[in-house]
């Protein structure tokens, strides 16, 4: 009767094994199986708040140098990258009949420079005729007075004098008109030198080419850019902060700038100016943001990762934001209550950048709640906090 | 020894019918009485085994008169309506081989009959063990089937026929795998079992080795028995 | 009496308890089968209730956005939020795609999900570890099945994003898992073209002399950028306040915004039943074979089982067994092996289950509907060995 006793007993004990793995891989692996959750604390926290914005390079003045009107590039003396100094020349327009204008207009003032000489020389002609005519007029008026000639001789002579007065003011309006003509000349050649400067384009500022957009023989419209001159010392970024977490946006944040080109380095700069007026289209609040010192080798349009540093709050009662979830439609934790889970509404204030969001109201310090769970949480779902999951 | 444990008259077997029919059996009589053990002997096709299987209740007789001690079972129709009930009470088996169930040890080999009979396990094992006892494999009570030697098997076999306290048991060639020491064994035991619990036993047998052992044997030859004095040699 | 049945186990229990291992190994692979259907149907029911919307607002006429590309402007969230009985809108960008990672191509869906205030519809309603996003652009929340670490960097497209939470059961409906980001990003990630494209795009448009006019200056240039500035998404998912029927306003801005909306109802109907209707069917087929093929294999066990026993059946009958004891002690060994092998088979589907890719669910409905089924096979299936034991003639037990 041993043997089997004995084997009675093994297999008793094999088959207590199976039902006993059976029901551990059905306790631990189906939905049967508690829920597995992490828990943490309301505690009381500093918070540190953080913005995050994409941001570009641009440059906060940019100048685009083309001419006045249309006409042909002749010249370009700078390319792209050239450092130029204000009043440099930096490309110049065709004149195509500006200089003829001008030389026509340079003669005609010579010409009427002429004409006012033989009109001054008319004049002083007038002037001796008028003078010998009066005269001669005078000395007939005494004559008649003493009767030695004839009334006619008198009146004649009189009226010659007149004329001769009467030409002499024509002589002296001629010599005028001829003046005017020599400054009217004289702007007319003038205008067409300024117009010639006009097609010399020069740099407004100490600057950097950053664009040189149309080459010699290329026709412009007026107003089109040949050469876009930036001051490379204006270069700032445009950050673009999505609405819904623009709450504080101010200038003077300090930030941290990661450029797209050095993801390693971290920038320090600041706010500088925040738009009034957002992006409705992308729902995006625009900053701009200047860097303490600008790097070399910056690019226009290069990206860049912008964080800005709201004021911290310095004590609030927080809990993980991950222990935030919706339940029947409203905000709120879980908390664990004799190894069940259970939902309560809390209202919250602002998040941390390192996970953390405060409570305004619903939770107290010290209050457990749970923070991941292997399952969604449903109430009095059964729970074994653990340290971490998996 | 008034009433005899068996007792045929005329007992015929027919197997199909018309020109196809044979007669295995063709009106066998036998008296046998308790306590006795009797030889039936013949050779291959001689009738044996459809007489073993009319005794048994396993074939239908076509006519003739079969009485177990002292009821009428046969009369030309079964007078029994539970033949299986009526093998398991009535009639012992013992074979050739000792065809135990392998899957129950020695002793549930045994009890196993009286279970079958309807009593309750710890009466059944009780009378099991006293048979394993009478029979010498006391010691094997517990063992398997597999590890149990063939005389011990063949003992075994012979405990479980008594177990429901048979009148009949039919032992088919009991010692033909045997030699002649265990045989002779073997008829010494249906022998003293027989006598202890006063039971008929009818042994089929060709073994030349226990043939002179029998007081009384029964030829059977072209389905026809005639009785003979045997040697009925002491063993 | 003693039990026959229990005793023949016994006997011979390496033999039987490796046929019943064996047969539970099959029943473990039709459990598991079943687990990859429900699986299926959970991952379209979780992605619809994870979302957090009662409606979906997608494109007008299609099926959006998980089961057809739909796309609309991201601002008719305006004309829908003012809709009586509309609490919250959120906008939601889907897209799949193949992203590198540690050299291997994965796919997985993005999603979009506005991150403004914590908990915007769309957003995956609990983590695993870590924290929500909290900065506007460039965190990711990913499910664990992306094989992606906490803090890990990734690289989507044209940016670099760190995951900052991890997340669980979020896969898409072909069972991609999702990797959640701000809605701008994922709009620059479905609408920005990698550089090639955008190059060649450009080029293409200088070339158009209907965009590149002789003395219209900058117009090349405002078409290349309007040309790069899609502001679409995919779906606006809405969130009702309570008490609010879904039909009404989903009929309202069907009327009246010209979109088509889903309500949650609807949007299971379309990922549970549409999407992966055929899928379903292949599973079933496949589920019926191994239940047939389960039952054969288990008539036949049995039946082998039975034969081998055809002395000791014979012997039992001819002492007087009745053939109730008999076909029970036949029925009970099937019945064993059935248990045996439904215990094995739900211990194997629980233990391989989760290592498949896609999410195996295996409920305890299922299980115990399994059992039944596996033991009404069992039954059947002894039947056949029961007809044959029964046919055994006693006779065969005496000799010649």
């Amino acid at each position: 009767m041993k043997a089997p006793a004995k084997r009675t007993a093994i297999l008793s004990i094999l088959g207590a094994l199976f039902i006993a793995g059976f029901g551990w891989i059905v306790a631990t692996q189906g939905p049967l199986a508690p829920v597995a959750v992490t828990l943490a604390q309301a505690k009381e926290a500093r918070l540190e708040r953080r913005l995050f914005g994409i941001a570009t390079v641009e440059a906060r003045r940019s100048h685009a140098i083309g001419p006045t009107q249309a006409g042909r590039v002749a010249r370009v003396l700078v390319d792209q990258g050239d450092t130029v100094k204000a009043g440099q020349l930096l490309a110049e327009m065709e004149p195509v009949d500006l200089d003829a204008r001008f030389a026509a207009g340079a003669a005609a003032a010579a010409g009427a420079a002429q004409r006012v000489t033989s009109a001054e020389a008319a004049l002083a002609e007038a002037n001796s005729r008028a003078l010998l005519a009066k005269n001669s007029a005078d000395r007939y008026a005494d004559l008649r007075k003493k009767n030695f000639v004839s009334q006619e001789a008198a009146d004649a002579k009189a009226h010659e004098a007149a004329a001769a007065l009467a030409a002499r003011q024509a002589a002296s309006a001629a010599l005028a008109a001829a003046k005017d003509d020599v400054r009217r000349a004289q702007s007319e050649a003038a205008g067409a030198g300024q117009n010639r400067a006009n097609l010399r384009l020069v740099s407004p500022v100490n600057g950097i080419v950053t664009a040189r957009l149309a080459e010699p023989g290329s026709t412009v419209v007026a107003g089109q850019a040949v050469v876009q001159v930036i001051d490379p010392t204006s270069l700032w970024l445009r950050v673009r902060i999505d609405q819904g977490r623009s709450n504080g946006l101010a200038a003077g944040l300090p930030t941290e700038v990661i450029l797209r080109s050095r993801p390693d380095e971290k920038l320090p700069g600041r706010v500088e100016r925040v738009d009034w007026v957002g992006d409705a289209v992308t729902e995006e609040r625009i900053a701009n943001v200047v860097l303490d010192s600008v790097p070399d080798g910056l690019s226009i349009g290069e990206l860049a990762e912008v964080t800005l540093y709201l004021p911290a709050v310095d004590k609030a009662l927080a809990i993980p934001a991950a222990a935030l979830q919706r339940h029947g439609g409203r905000s709120g934790v879980w908390q664990p209550e004799n190894g069940r889970a259970s939902f309560k509404p809390i209202t919250v204030g602002a998040s941390s950048a390192d996970g953390l969001v405060e409570i305004r109201r619903g939770l107290a310090a010290g209050d457990a709640v749970i923070v991941h769970s292997s399952r969604l949480l449903a109430d009095n779902a059964r729970i074994r906090p653990v340290e971490s999951l998996k | 020894m008034d009433t005899p444990a068996i007792k045929l008259t005329g007992l015929k077997k027919r197997y199909g019918t018309g020109d196809a029919a044979v007669d295995a059996l063709k009106g066998v009589d036998m008296t046998i009485w308790p306590g006795e053990v009797v030889g039936l002997v013949g050779p291959s096709g001689s009738g044996k085994s459809t007489l073993l299987k009319c005794l048994g209740a396993v074939i239908e007789p076509t006519a003739g008169h079969m009485e177990l001690a002292g009821e009428v079972i046969y009369d030309g129709v079964w007078k029994i309506s539970d033949l299986r009930a009526l093998r398991r009470d009535r009639i012992g088996f013992v074979f050739q081989a000792p065809y135990l169930i392998p899957f129950l040890d020695v002793t549930d080999n045994v009890a196993l009959l009286p279970m079958l009979a309807g009593r309750d396990n710890a009466a059944a094992r009780k009378r099991a063990l006293d048979l394993l006892t009478a029979l010498d494999v006391r010691h094997r009570a517990g063992a398997q089937v597999s590890q149990l030697s063939g005389g011990e098997q063949q003992r075994v076999a012979i405990a479980r026929s008594l177990a429901n306290h048979a009148p009949v048991i039919l032992a088919d060639e009991p010692t033909a795998p045997l030699d002649s020491e265990r045989a002779l064994a073997v008829v010494r035991i249906l022998n003293d079992m027989a006598q202890q619990y006063n039971t008929a036993i009818i042994v089929v047998t060709h073994d030349e080795k226990i043939i002179p052992t029998f007081k009384r044997i029964y030829h059977i030859r072209d389905g026809k028995t005639h009785e003979e004095a045997g040697e009925g040699r002491p063993i | 009496m003693i039990n026959l049945a229990s005793r023949d186990v016994l006997h011979g229990w390496g033999k039987f308890l490796f046929t019943g291992i064996g047969l539970g190994l099959l029943i473990g692979a039709t459990l598991t089968m079943a687990g990859v259907f429900r699986g299926m149907v959970d991952d379209g029911q979780v992605l619809i209730d994870n979302s957090g919307a009662d409606l979906w607002v997608v494109q007008q006429g299609t099926l959006g956005p998980y089961a057809e590309p739909s796309s609309i402007r991201d601002d008719v969230w305006r004309g829908i939020v003012g809709i009586q009985g509309v609490a919250e809108t959120g906008n939601a960008a889907y897209l799949t795609i193949q992203m590198q990672q540690a050299g291997k191509d994965t796919r997985v869906m993005i999603v979009g999900i506005e991150v403004d205030r914590p908990n915007r519809p769309g957003a995956p309603p609990y983590l695993t570890s870590g924290r929500p996003i909290l900065q506007g652009h460039y965190e990711a929340i990913a499910d664990e099945k992306a094989g992606l670490r906490l803090g890990e960097r990734v690289r989507i497209r044209r940016h670099d994003y760190t995951v900052v939470g991890l997340t669980r059961r979020m896969v898409s409906s072909s069972g991609d898992p999702m990797i959640f980001v701000s809605l701008k990003d994922a709009q620059e990630i479905q609408f920005l073209k990698d550089n090639d494209a955008l190059v060649n795009e450009r080029a293409r448009t200088a070339t158009n002399p209907a965009f590149n006019r002789p003395g219209v200056p900058g117009l090349l240039e405002a078409a290349q950028a309007s040309a790069t500035q899609a502001r679409n998404v995919n779906a606006v998912l809405v969130r009702l306040a309570p008490g609010t029927d879904a039909d009404v306003v989903a009929g309202d801005i069907r009327r009246w915004n010209r979109l088509t909306a889903y309500t949650k109802a609807q949007m299971e109907d379309i990922l549970v039943a549409k999407l992966i209707a055929t899928s379903a069917k292949q599973i079933g087929m496949f589920l019926a074979i191994l239940a047939v093929v389960t039952a054969a294999i288990v008539a036949f066990i049995i039946y082998t089982m039975t034969l081998a026993k055809v002395r000791e059946i014979a012997v039992l009958k001819l002492i007087g067994a009745k053939n109730r004891t008999i076909a029970a002690m036949i029925l009970q060994q099937a019945m064993a092996l059935g248990v045996i092998g439904f215990l094995v088979g739900r211990m194997a589907a629980g233990l391989w289950g989760p290592a498949f890719p896609k999410y195996v669910l295996l409920l305890p409905q299922d299980a115990i509907g399994g059992f039944a089924i596996v033991l009404t096979i069992c039954a059947l299936a002894s039947s056949v060995a029961i007809r044959a034991a029964l046919a055994i003639d006693p006779a065969e037990a005496i000799g010649g």
